[in-house]
């Protein structure tokens, strides 16, 4: 049996993030910060986001619903339909790892991200769990430290840069969100997206407050009930 | 932009708890529950749905700064994005760089630089 080489297994996740993922947080991270101060959150509040909560699209729809003036419980609600993907998502990296105490894997399932776990699912990851939990810990620790620095600097960015450009460090928030829905090859998720698409606005015009958790809902039940045929 | 009522803290917190149960759940729930099943599907697609029509508010119906720059340039901006992403063959970075770089563009413009 190969010596378990934990040292290695977490350097190969520091340096494994330090490329294309720590690039992509940082961006998306950015945009957030910027957002945060359009929308008055003090720097403090940016930089603690991606550490207590630590899923972009959950940060952005919580500041923007606050902006709107939704309540506490609303924006929770919406939050949490954002963050449901991690469900599925522990429940498929965590036996991986095989942590032992639920501690850990409640650490580890904090840790982690759409990222991350594209990372350690990936085959050139290491194999042996002691060595996959250092790899995880490694990567992940390092995308939340630069995921503050970038929310720190897109948030001073907003505060202190020309206008146009602090501008588009706000719009890349919606850039990178549409890209992330484009990505997907899944028709009955493509439906989904189409239907939150076309139901926003004229839910909007009704209902300014409830407009995203309303589209969001009812597109998803919609192609649910109807995309199933499109499944692929 | 002045935001809403809440302490911005609280407002994070309260994101925090709602993601953080869903990873908890996947703690406690794991070898226990079939991540294909319908009820995750569902959640799955209403998650997609709900990010859809977020992007249509920070891109369409702003609250903040960026409802200063015409809706026109915005949906531009949106389509500049998706064509680099096509044209690049997937890639997120250039895609959405060219996209702020157009509302950059469309600011010095308006500003009159």
């Amino acid at each position: 049996m190969p010596e378990v080489d934990t040292r290695s297994a977490a350097l190969a996740g520091l340096r494994t993030a330090a490329g294309v993922p720590l690039l992509l947080v940082s961006g998306g991270m950015a945009g957030f910060g910027a957002l945060a101060h359009d929308i008055g959150f003090a720097a403090w509040e940016a930089v603690m986001a991606p550490v207590v909560v630590w899923a972009l699209p959950a940060q952005v729809v919580a500041a923007e619903l606050h902006a709107a003036g939704a309540d506490l419980v609303a924006i929770a609600l919406a939050a949490a339909l954002t963050s449901m993907r991690f469900f599925p998502m522990a429940v498929a990296l965590l036996p991986t790892f095989r942590a032992g105490g639920l501690l850990s894997r409640l650490l580890q399932a904090h840790l982690m991200s759409a990222t991350s776990w594209a990372f350690v699912m990936r085959p050139s990851a290491p194999r042996e769990p002691r060595e996959r939990l250092a790899f995880h810990t490694a990567f992940t620790l390092t995308c939340i430290a630069a995921a503050a620095v970038a929310a720190f600097a897109g948030w001073l960015g907003a505060a202190a840069l020309p206008k146009p450009l602090a501008l588009g460090l706000l719009f890349m928030n919606a850039a990178f969100f549409m890209v992330l829905l484009a990505e997907s090859r899944n028709r009955q998720v493509l439906l989904a997206v189409a239907l939150g698409v076309i139901l926003c606005p004229p839910i909007h015009a009704v209902l300014p407050e409830a407009s995203m958790l309303l589209a969001g809902v009812l597109g998803g039940t919609g192609a649910f009930l109807f995309g199933d045929r499109l499944r692929s | 932009m002045t935001g809403g009522e809440h302490a911005g803290y609280l407002v994070l917190l309260a994101a925090a708890a709602a993601t953080f149960v869903w990873r908890a759940l996947g703690a406690v729930l794991v070898g226990r529950v079939d991540p294909e099943g319908p009820v995750v599907r569902w959640f799955t697609l209403t998650s997609y749905a709900l990010l859809a029509a977020l992007v249509v508010r920070l891109v369409a119906l702003p609250t903040g700064s960026l409802a200063g720059i015409p809706l026109a340039i915005r949906l531009a901006a949106v389509a500049v994005t998706l064509g680099v992403w096509w044209l690049s063959r997937r890639r997120v970075l250039p895609a959405v760089l060219s996209g702020s770089a157009c509302i950059v563009a469309a600011a010095l413009w308006l500003a009159g630089g």
